[in-house]
């Protein structure tokens, strides 16, 4: 298997210390990301109390998706008269976006799935940001086609070349070829299935998913153990689901819980006039796209570069101290209510007497932007948007100007490189990202490519390091169903509310817009 | 001694003819029509050499020198002849005009090097063995050069290298009389160091020759390559054989100039005859001005807005007096406005409505390709028209690639075009398809064609329409984005054709 999480590889290992150095001299690199230090600062609360005082109807703190997702909802409630605090100079979490002379790309999240066709809040976001153009005879959506995954989307590299598609199919042996049928088979018979009360076993939002113990209780075993106990024996398969849980939760099978990683596949039902569930939509920016969209009803109430640090409730009010890291100064808001759009783990740090309960888990990512003069061709199928390697240590790249509908190539090619950092546990993997020189990522980078791209390092010209402290939620054994998430979906607060994708266990753009949604309209309830 | 200066009367010999024999094939290739050529480029040779021996006379002093200088000259302009004609076949608004003027520029200098040699030697011989010594080699020289050329030098060198290297012999010859008659030769350092220079510059063009002209490539086509360039897009490359022009983007057949009239009148009539309103045309790919040269034979036609991404191949056609009598001057016609842009991002610019829309782009043989083809970019292109504007879009074979042609059908039909999917034979590329659309339903609107079409008729037309069994209508999808699937039926069925 891949790289397990919780091996003992040393980070030292992990690097493996092969060639010389000046190989990767012409590379450009930075490295960018959630800025921890700030972040730190918070958590160590080295803030003096503030000064000035200003007063608003709510509060929104944190301008991730669910932060953007609750400021727009708040929009459409009518509701105004609010600010959002973000710590970063931009809003969009783990869907930011940055771009270079040559392309725009993504700095995390590249995609979303095709809506099911029941998820009416985030289609009517869709066709608000003119993506969906509207409903055939049949109900069906219809997606703007240039917003739709081109083809080719996806390509594998395996036995030292690449094939059309992710699940793998060259050299496998019938025997693997039938389990990858079966296990297709079985999700898709899982996607229609529903629990006893009515509705379906695996479903976005989460929360609208069945509590059937039959299936609730698959959360409780790891996927690996799953797929032993239906039978499962191809290497190819296991190889495939531990990639799907890495792509999805920053971890493999051995970590991730069986409910998890079969909702990863189950819980798309996505139909539409135009495509299917197996389908995308996405951009060169990726899901900045969405974030544009969403930026614009809260741009001009955004309140960039602050750390709140104390949130605490007074009555009927809300007090939320900040830190502005561009005035120097600490600042008092005093609103009505306000939505916490933060992690747990930044959650409980500000409000009084919160306690983060570890069983919230997140994964260190490492999302680089290669900039090359071209992608070298190598055996097999060609370039795709999507470009996997079998067995990898990383995810592979995604091609951002695929989506590029003219016919000039551009002058150089970004290619966005996934890797989730999970060959340690988080917190080890995290000092162990925090402590890499952006020349060393640019050596473990550049060396994991060169296997499939010999050569590659001499046609790379920069790479951009993102790395994601606490990239998204990991839907380890036993978290969906357990006692950590079920408490921390409201707060002890009446005025104080939460919105996070961390709170449906899994981190995707979806649960993030509905908790923020939910929190925005239970804000506004409050508050007429 | 004596020897030495016969032997520079061979080689002499041998150099101008090949100098000749390289502009006479030079000019055939670019040109065509090999007997003309030849012929009237041996006729201005000679007349040139002719103006050369005439000239002679002026030399009195000095003759040595002279001929030292005039090897040199000889050498440098003969063996940069041919690197200098294929450059300027591009760029030289009459090509014909500077081959002559070369030709005779060449001719002139190597008439004069017999008389000039004959009249150093004239001291040195008797005059009967003198005339018989030097026509003797001056034909032996002649004999090689004429055997030499189209066996070893035009197959293995070809001709930018052949000219260099007999350049380079010329001047050669002009080194060792320098180095031999030392004492007798005024400035023999100067002329030794100039000679050395035209040397060095002679072996650098020689060994730049791929880059000038790839010859590599001349193997992959069946005819010889007149011109080859890399534009930022596309590999542009033209042969000519005895009886045709041909071009090629990438590899790929665009035109041959024997038959090309067949398949742009097909493309252009119908839909002229369709469209009720015919004033402002658009033309989607189409640099080479075959399309705009058909347009304009219609006096109702007011403005073409011809939309080609590649800058290089609309001037390739616009300044090139041979491809420029191809397509009547139509890319210097007033009444085109040429626009080197992405069809696709100038689509989703532009504000202007088009009565006919011709999309002649490259077969979707990649995806990049594949993108101009898609359901997407029709209903871009239908932003651009009007409800009763007709369109026609080049739809590869429909024998070779039946589920592509009718995948371009059906890709058409789902923007809710109307359509009439048509083809005709044309016979360097064989049965060809076109499929023509309108928003409303079509139908002929005009009876009259212009004058002087040499295939198409209106009852031709309704041949074009009725298609055999082997042609037809094939069960396809649509063709969008994502799923490229034109691109994948194109690769199928044309890599099962070519195998």
């Amino acid at each position: 298997m891949a790289i397990i999480a919780g091996s003992t590889i040393t980070a030292s290992q992990y690097i493996a210390c092969s060639e010389k150095r000046d190989k990767y001299g012409h590379i450009t690199s930075r490295i960018s990301g959630a800025s921890a230090k700030a972040g730190h600062m918070m958590r160590d609360n080295v803030f003096q109390t503030p000064t000035h005082t200003k007063e608003y109807d709510a509060v929104i703190i944190g301008g991730g998706v669910a932060g953007l997702a609750a400021a727009r909802m708040l929009h459409h409630r009518g509701m105004n008269n609010y600010r959002l605090l973000e710590l970063e100079s931009h809003t969009g979490g783990n869907a930011s976006f940055g771009s270079n002379k040559y392309s725009a790309f993504p700095l995390g999240a590249h995609y979303l799935p095709i809506p099911n066709t029941d998820n009416q809040p985030l289609l009517d976001m869709l066709a608000e940001a003119g993506i969906l153009t509207g409903y055939n005879s049949n109900g069906l959506p219809v997606y703007n086609e240039t917003d739709l995954c081109y083809d080719p989307e996806e390509r594998l590299y395996i036995h030292d070349r690449w094939q059309e598609g992710l699940i793998p199919q060259l050299g496998t042996t019938k025997t693997t070829q039938q389990e990858l049928k079966r296990w297709l088979d079985e999700m898709q018979q899982l996607r229609a299935i529903r629990g006893t009360d009515g509705r379906y076993a695996f479903d976005i939002p989460i929360a609208n998913s069945s509590v059937d113990p039959a299936f609730r209780e698959l959360d409780n075993i790891n996927m690996r153990t799953y797929l032993q106990q239906k039978g499962y024996q191809s290497e190819e398969l296991y190889w495939y689901l531990d990639y799907c849980c890495r792509d999805d939760y920053g971890a493999g099978i051995d970590i991730i819980s069986a409910w998890a990683g079969i909702h990863y596949f189950a819980s798309r039902k996505g139909k539409a006039a135009n495509a299917d569930n197996s389908q995308m939509l996405t951009w060169p920016q990726g899901n900045g796209r969405l974030v544009q969209h969403l930026q614009q009803f809260s741009k001009e109430k955004t309140l960039q570069q602050t750390i709140v640090y104390k949130v605490t409730p007074q009555g009927n009010r809300v007090a939320i101290d900040y830190y502005d890291m561009r005035l120097h100064t600490t600042q008092r808001i005093i609103a009505k209510a306000c939505i916490l759009a933060t992690p747990q783990f930044v959650t409980q740090r500000l409000i009084p007497g919160g306690t983060y309960d570890h069983d919230f888990v997140y994964s260190p990512w490492l999302v680089a932007n290669i900039t090359l003069d071209r992608v070298p061709e190598s055996s097999g199928y060609q370039l795709c948007w999507d470009n996997v390697i079998y067995r990898g240590k990383s995810l592979g790249y995604v091609y951002a100007q695929q989506q590029q509908l003219t016919q000039v190539q551009p002058e150089r090619q970004v290619v966005t490189y996934y890797l989730p950092l999970d060959h340690l546990d988080p917190v080890s993997s995290r000092k162990y990202a925090i402590a890499l020189e952006p020349q060393q990522w640019v050596k473990l980078i550049t060396d994991d490519l060169e296997k499939v791209h010999p050569g590659i390092h001499e046609v790379i010209r920069d790479v951009d390091i993102t790395v994601w402290g606490h990239g998204m939620i990991r839907p380890h054994t036993g978290f969906i169903t357990g006692a950590a998430r079920a408490a921390a979906q409201s707060s002890p607060y009446k005025n104080i509310f939460y919105a996070h994708s961390d709170l449906s266990g899994v981190s995707i753009f979806e649960e993030a817009f509905y908790h923020g949604n939910k929190a925005a309209n239970a804000l506004a309830d409050y508050c007429s | 001694m004596e020897i030495l200066l016969l032997l520079s009367v061979f080689v002499i010999a041998t150099c101008g003819l090949i100098y000749e024999l390289v502009a006479g094939t030079l000019a055939s290739y670019l040109l065509g029509d090999s007997v003309t050529q030849f012929s009237t480029i041996i006729g201005v040779y000679l007349f040139s050499m002719g103006i050369g021996a005439w000239l002679s006379r002026f030399f009195k002093k000095d003759l040595l020198s002279w001929f030292i200088q005039l090897e040199i000259l000889v050498g440098l302009i003969g063996g940069i002849s041919s690197a200098l004609l294929f450059l300027l076949f591009e760029h030289a608004a009459s090509f014909r005009l500077v081959l002559y003027l070369l030709v005779g520029l060449t001719g002139t200098l190597v008439g004069l090097e017999l008389p000039l040699l004959m009249n150093i030697l004239k001291d040195r011989y008797e005059f009967k063995d003198l005339v018989s010594r030097v026509f003797t080699f001056d034909y032996i020289g002649a004999l090689l050069a004429s055997l030499i050329f189209p066996l070893l030098l035009v197959p293995y060198l070809g001709l930018i290298r052949t000219s260099c290297f007999f350049g380079i012999l010329n001047v050669a010859v002009a080194i060792v009389v320098c180095v031999r008659f030392k004492h007798e030769v005024q400035w023999a350092k100067y002329l030794k160091a100039k000679a050395i220079a035209c040397i060095v510059a002679l072996v650098a063009i020689f060994f730049w020759a791929d880059r000038i002209m790839s010859y590599s490539e001349g193997v992959a086509f069946r005819d010889p390559v007149i011109y080859s360039h890399s534009s930022t897009y596309q590999r542009i490359v033209l042969t000519r054989s005895r009886l045709d022009l041909r071009l090629y983007l990438n590899g790929n057949l665009q035109f041959s100039s024997a038959d090309e009239y067949r398949y742009h009148e097909a493309l252009v009539h119908p839909p002229m005859m369709y469209s009720p309103k015919r004033s402002q045309v658009l033309v989607l790919g189409g640099g080479d001005g075959m399309a705009a040269r058909e347009l304009l034979k219609y006096p109702e036609v007011q403005q073409i807005t011809l939309v080609d991404l590649d800058p290089a191949m609309t001037k390739l056609f616009r300044s090139n007096s041979m491809l420029v009598g191809l397509n009547d001057s139509s890319l210097l016609s007033p009444r085109i406005q040429v626009i080197n842009a992405d069809a696709f991002q100038w689509l989703k610019e532009n504000k202007k409505q088009f009565d006919v829309a011709i999309v002649d782009f490259p077969d979707p043989g990649n995806y990049a390709v594949g993108k101009l083809y898609t359901t997407a970019f029709y209903r871009k292109l239908r932003n651009a028209l009007t409800d009763s504007s007709v369109i026609v879009i080049q739809s590869t074979s429909p024998y070779v690639a039946p589920k592509a042609f009718w995948c371009v059908n059906a890709t058409l039909q789902e923007c809710n075009f109307q359509t009439i999917p048509y083809h005709t034979y044309v016979p360097s590329f064989g049965e060809w398809g076109y499929v023509m659309a309108s928003p409303m339903p079509l139908s002929q609107h005009h009876d009259q064609l212009p004058a002087g079409l040499r295939y198409f008729t209106a009852a031709t037309f309704r041949q074009m329409a009725d298609f055999t069994p082997d042609m037809s209508e094939r069960k396809v999808l649509a063709n969008h984005l994502n799923n490229q699937i034109l691109v994948q039926y194109f690769e199928d069925e044309w890599g099962k054709f070519q195998e």
